[in-house]
């Protein structure tokens, strides 16, 4: 017949200190709830804020600039970006690519040719193939070529639609503009031209600019420019996620300029999460000072008890399976405690998924697998914790 | 099974003890099955003795070894396996729970290691004359009744040796003789030996050594 702990309850004597007990109770489950609730709001934002900008292959591509100040405003060499600052960001573990936005060095003219007769100095540059959105396979030029194939932002046209009739020019589609010959005038220092025939093949909604091929645009910079000098004053990132903290915060600290419809929730984010990481260690220590309560509780019941576990220790009771058997008392109540915050947790969620956010796609109603494995850690936690401390006072005694 | 002691002496004794005693300080062995009496006046040692001997304290120089085992090497796990398998003990202050019952007093022995079933209980405290304090409070009960519930416990229990520390000092010599027989009934079932300490010689123990402390 196995050794019963029945007959030894009763010696333990828990007194009057039943109060203190049930705080512990109460402070333990408030603050799981604490602790769990800010795990699984912190993983709401994490998804709820997660994706915002055009991605391609899970990336954010986004463009930055140097800050133009006052101090800075006409220094060239310190608004544009340099070799060592390319190299620098490249280098940061949460980008995974810069490619720089090169401009003409030379003067440079668009023209809308015979169906939209306009023109006008305007700029070009050119950017790794990777980093744009839309690439068609007739996006290459090479010496001799007649046709320069260009690639502009939608935006772009959108603005030409909005300024094109009080110019009494005509409105264009995004079909037609795909197709739409222009023609490219570029200016020696000495003021000869020399002209090409442009073609867009295709719109960017990534990229804010017009952008030519690269083998095109280092070809007219060696042959037009005034000096040999490539610089880039735009820098484009590619970056698991434009809204991580660590990259909002380089770019803070760098006084990087940033696509601020990009980033914004980016910020929001940051200070979410720090509302939830500043929630979430409070939980952490009111979980450690209801276990310190408890512990509390232990003693003193140990030390009330003090005679009679002494006197089972005397009569070849093994301190190993007392102090087991004294800490296994508390595992349901453990248990249950654990239980109903992870039950608030779950109603909590529910709550603000139905009702705060309208039950949106990116969330669910269920708690993330890492609340419940907080659940299950805590618990092991506390009665481990229970286990030692029981084991060292009669071992003690023994 | 044996209990050796090497040069056995308390910390806290002189060493001219070591030529008055016939125990402290000397080379012996004690065998399963045998009756050893040891007679010993008041402050001689014979709780320490037995205390050391049980593992309760161990405020000596010299060894004690059960079974060629130092006691001294032993850790509390194994004197909880000591007590609950090879030796028993009567202690001269009882030890008692006061607030439990006689029976759960009995019952926290025996089941800790069940040599005899629970109905064993019962008949023992017939036979010593408390069976009908079983359901009442240890500390209700006089010095003699507890006295007795305190041999039954040692009773409850396999063991190769029982100690016995004054185990009649309550006891009128009636009820001793009756205890007396139910131990050495419980060892010899048991083949165990019996270490007997107290104040004077016992003329119904049939001891087969005797010493002087």
């Amino acid at each position: 017949m196995a050794l019963s702990f029945q007959p030894i309850k009763p010696l333990l004597q828990t007194g009057t200190n039943a109060a203190s007990r049930w705080f512990s109770y109460i402070g333990l489950g408030i603050g799981v709830l604490l602790l769990l609730c800010s795990i699984q709001m912190y993983i709401n934002i994490q998804q709820l804020l997660g994706g915002d900008s055009p991605r391609k292959d899970g990336h954010d591509f986004i463009s930055i600039s140097k800050t133009i100040t006052d101090e800075t405003m006409g220094q060239l060499e310190k608004n544009l970006f340099t070799e060592a600052d390319i190299k620098d960001l490249e280098g940061k573990p949460f980008v995974s690519g810069v490619s720089p936005l090169l401009a003409n060095n030379f003067r440079f003219q668009l023209s809308g040719g015979s169906l939209v007769p306009f023109v006008t100095d305007f700029f070009v540059e050119s950017l790794d193939d990777t980093f744009i959105d839309t690439v068609p396979p007739t996006f290459h030029w090479q010496e001799g070529d007649e046709v320069v194939p260009i690639i502009i932002a939608s935006d772009f046209l959108e603005i030409y639609n909005v300024f094109a009739p009080s110019y009494g020019l005509p409105q264009i589609s995004e079909s037609t503009a795909t197709n739409l010959g222009l023609q490219l005038i570029c200016y020696y220092p000495d003021g000869n031209r020399a002209t090409f025939r442009g073609r867009v093949v295709a719109l960017s909604d990534r990229i804010n600019s017009i952008i030519v091929p690269k083998t095109f645009l280092n070809w007219a910079n060696q042959r037009f420019a005034t000096t040999k000098e490539l610089r880039a004053s735009r820098l484009y990132v590619k970056t698991k996620d434009a809204n991580s903290p660590d990259f909002l915060n380089y770019l803070t600290e760098k006084h990087y300029k940033v696509n601020k419809d990009k980033t914004k929730f980016g910020r929001v984010k940051q200070v979410l999460q720090g509302i939830f990481s500043g929630l979430g260690i409070f939980g952490l220590l009111v979980v450690i000072l209801a276990l310190m309560l408890f512990s509390f509780y232990l003693q003193l019941m140990i030390a009330r008890s003090k005679d009679n576990l002494q006197l089972l220790l005397m009569l070849g009771y093994s301190p190993n399976w007392l102090s087991t058997n004294v800490a296994r008392r508390f595992i349901p109540v453990y248990i249950l405690v654990v239980l109903f915050a992870v039950a608030a947790t779950q109603l909590m969620q529910w709550a603000f998924h139905h009702f705060a956010m309208y039950d949106r796609e990116e969330l669910t109603t269920w708690l993330h697998w890492s609340v419940f494995a907080t659940a299950g850690f805590l618990i092991a936690l506390s009665l481990f914790t229970n286990y030692r401390m029981v084991k060292r006072l009669l071992y003690r005694m023994a | 099974m044996t209990i050796t002691l090497q040069e056995v002496l308390p910390t806290y004794f002189e060493e001219s003890r070591r030529h008055q005693s016939e125990i402290w300080g000397k080379q012996l062995t004690f065998n399963k099955g045998e009756y050893i009496k040891i007679v010993a006046p008041s402050g001689s040692g014979k709780s320490s003795l037995t205390h050391f001997l049980y593992g309760l304290r161990n405020e000596y120089n010299g060894k004690l070894l059960y079974n060629g085992q130092d006691l001294h090497g032993y850790s509390v796990e194994d004197f909880a396996r000591y007590r609950k398998d090879h030796v028993s003990i009567v202690f001269q202050d009882l030890r008692l729970f006061p607030e439990q019952s006689v029976r759960d007093n009995l019952e926290l022995k025996r089941q800790l290691n069940p040599y005899h079933g629970p109905e064993k209980i019962t008949e023992m405290a017939e036979r010593l004359g408390i069976g009908s304090k079983l359901s009442v409070k240890s500390r209700i009960c006089s010095y003699g009744e507890q006295q007795r519930v305190a041999i039954i416990r040692a009773l409850l229990q396999p063991f190769d040796f029982l100690l016995l520390d004054e185990p009649f000092s309550h006891l009128d010599d009636n009820n001793s003789k009756k205890a007396m027989e139910l131990m050495l009934e419980e060892a010899a079932a048991r083949g165990a030996g019996i270490l007997f300490a107290d104040l004077e010689r016992i003329d119904f123990f049939p001891w087969q050594r005797l010493y002087h402390l």
